[in-house]
């Protein structure tokens, strides 16, 4: 993981002037696809509007929601299925059953149980992202080293104080890994949730501007959603590099 | 576990499921009982209506899904033998991947029409990035003591692409061809949901809109069995392909 070397930024430049070119020369129609200066033009404006702000701040806080939701219920129910063999029996069917739904299918059946409103988008996000994170947690608690847990234990270390001190510590890095990948299927479900149905977010405002023509606008919000979420992987992965220098697995 | 042990829980929730529904206290139109979904599933087979949705959303996911892996392996391949592919090809796969194709949709659409294309190329595109980076993973990883030996004896160019590279790069690439399987199934059935042409995706949002519970319930469960034989059938096919692979041994 290291940091990202401005090089690498040299492909896209090239790409987005050939873009530019082609759209300026006619080559490509406006119809098509509008020079990418119009598309910096619409970004702007929607900046400028505050239009960007709101419908970002909407998306946030459904997909945070769910996230929250489903990280801290994924986290604890990995726990618990690592340590009690009961829980592990009662859940682990259910979850093989649960693993296979597209996640994204079950909106409509959300829809009908929980409104059109928020409440069944946070749901059917919090479902998505709950598997990566209880997959990973129960994994990651359960390849703890038992040494570590004897010797734990021989010190008469509580089972309450075991979980937070050693197991969750030891497999944090397991479930860093399930939490990145919960964070990537968060934005996959919101933006599939917001088309379907929903007056404001960052998916409507693409749908919205599609449905009407403006491709400029359109494409100003798909390339913002892009670097919103490359930046938050990013954001993730420093912050994590951070949190876990003192883990015996970081590099 | 043994069987039995796993089928009770799953048996315990859909018996408890069964007895909500039925004492009335919920609308069954809302919640309707386990036993009526299973039937209106059996039924949707029976009288063949099931068909068409069905064979819809699988043609449109497996198009996009081959078009994927005859354009990704290749480039995927070429990335991690060519310093200029892997330069210039590489950082736009890896800023796009975080970027949730399916928001591609309205552009797609705009270009490709509302109906078949649009789908197959979302679809193409979404695998497209999993094919090319496990590919491209693959071929970069190689034990150079293959290549040197190869080259030794005078393979050259495509030959060596063909016959050296794929070949030992395949359980990389069999990877991301598990991955894609997943991503095109929920690609189709979310781009039928968004915008139509007569899939799985748009029979649960017409069910929806019928209030039609038990129908979108009996679709809900063909969509995770397509996807799930899929991505078994892939799973059989890699042992079954690659049982002398040096990766597998």
């Amino acid at each position: 993981m290291k940091a990202y070397p401005v090089a690498k930024i040299i492909p896209l430049l090239l790409l987005a002037g050939v873009w530019q070119a082609a759209s300026i020369s006619g080559l490509l129609p406006v119809s098509v696809l509008p020079p990418l200066t119009d598309v910096a033009v619409a970004l702007a404006a929607m900046l400028r509007s505050g239009e960007l702000i709101t419908n970002t701040l909407a998306s946030f806080a459904r997909a945070g929601a769910g996230f929250l939701i489903a990280t801290i219920g994924g986290i604890a129910l990995g726990l618990l299925m690592a340590r009690r063999r009961v829980v592990e029996r009662a859940l682990e069917p259910i979850l093989l059953l649960i693993y296979p739904v597209p996640k994204p299918a079950l909106i409509p059946l959300f829809m009908v149980w929980l409104g059109i409103g928020d409440v069944s988008k946070v749901a059917v996000i919090a479902l998505a992202c709950l598997l990566p994170i209880v997959t990973a947690t129960f994994n990651g608690a359960r390849s703890v080293d038992p040494i570590l847990v004897w010797s734990a234990k021989a010190r008469g270390t509580s089972e309450r104080r075991l979980l937070w001190r050693v197991v969750l510590p030891a497999a944090l890095p397991q479930i860093a890994a399930g939490v990145r990948t919960a964070i990537a299927i968060a934005i996959i479900v919101l933006v599939s949730s917001e088309f379907i149905s929903s007056e404001a977010g960052l998916g409507y405002l693409i749908f919205s501007y599609g449905g009407v023509g403006a491709d400029d606008a359109m494409l100003a919000v798909v390339i913002y959603l892009a670097v919103l979420g490359f930046l938050l992987d990013r954001l993730y992965l420093s912050g994590l590099r951070r949190l876990m220098s003192w883990h015996a697995f970081a590099h | 576990m043994p069987l039995l042990t796993r089928i009770v829980p799953v048996a315990v929730i859909l018996i408890a499921w069964e007895l909500v529904a039925r004492t009335g206290s919920v609308n069954p139109n809302v919640f309707p009982p386990v036993t009526e979904i299973v039937m209106r599933w059996f039924a949707m087979f029976g009288d063949g209506r099931i068909y068409a949705p069905l064979w819809g959303t699988l043609w449109r996911a497996l198009a996009g899904l081959v078009a994927a892996i005859g354009v990704g392996v290749p480039l995927g391949l070429l990335m991690g033998r060519a310093r200029w592919a892997e330069w210039f090809f590489e950082p736009l796969f890896s800023f796009g991947f975080p970027l949730p194709k399916i928001a591609l949709i309205p552009l797609y659409v705009s270009w490709f029409g509302v109906f078949n294309l649009s789908k197959v190329m979302l679809i193409f595109t979404d695998c497209l990035f999993p094919m090319v980076l496990f590919s491209y993973h693959g071929a970069r990883g190689l034990s150079t003591i293959y290549l040197w030996s190869a080259q030794s004896r005078g393979t050259r160019g495509l030959r060596m692409l063909w016959r050296v590279i794929l070949p030992l790069s395949l359980a990389s690439i069999y990877d991301g061809v598990q991955v894609s399987v997943v991503v095109a199934i929920l690609v189709a059935v979310v781009s039928e949901m968004v915008s139509g042409g007569g899939g799985l995706g748009e029979l649960m949002i017409r069910s929806y809109r019928y209030g039609d519970v038990r129908t979108a319930f009996a679709t809900l469960v063909t969509i995770s069995l397509v996807g799930f034989a899929l991505f078994k059938l892939a799973q059989w096919l890699r042992g079954s392909l690659l049982h002398w692979h040096v990766a597998e041994a």
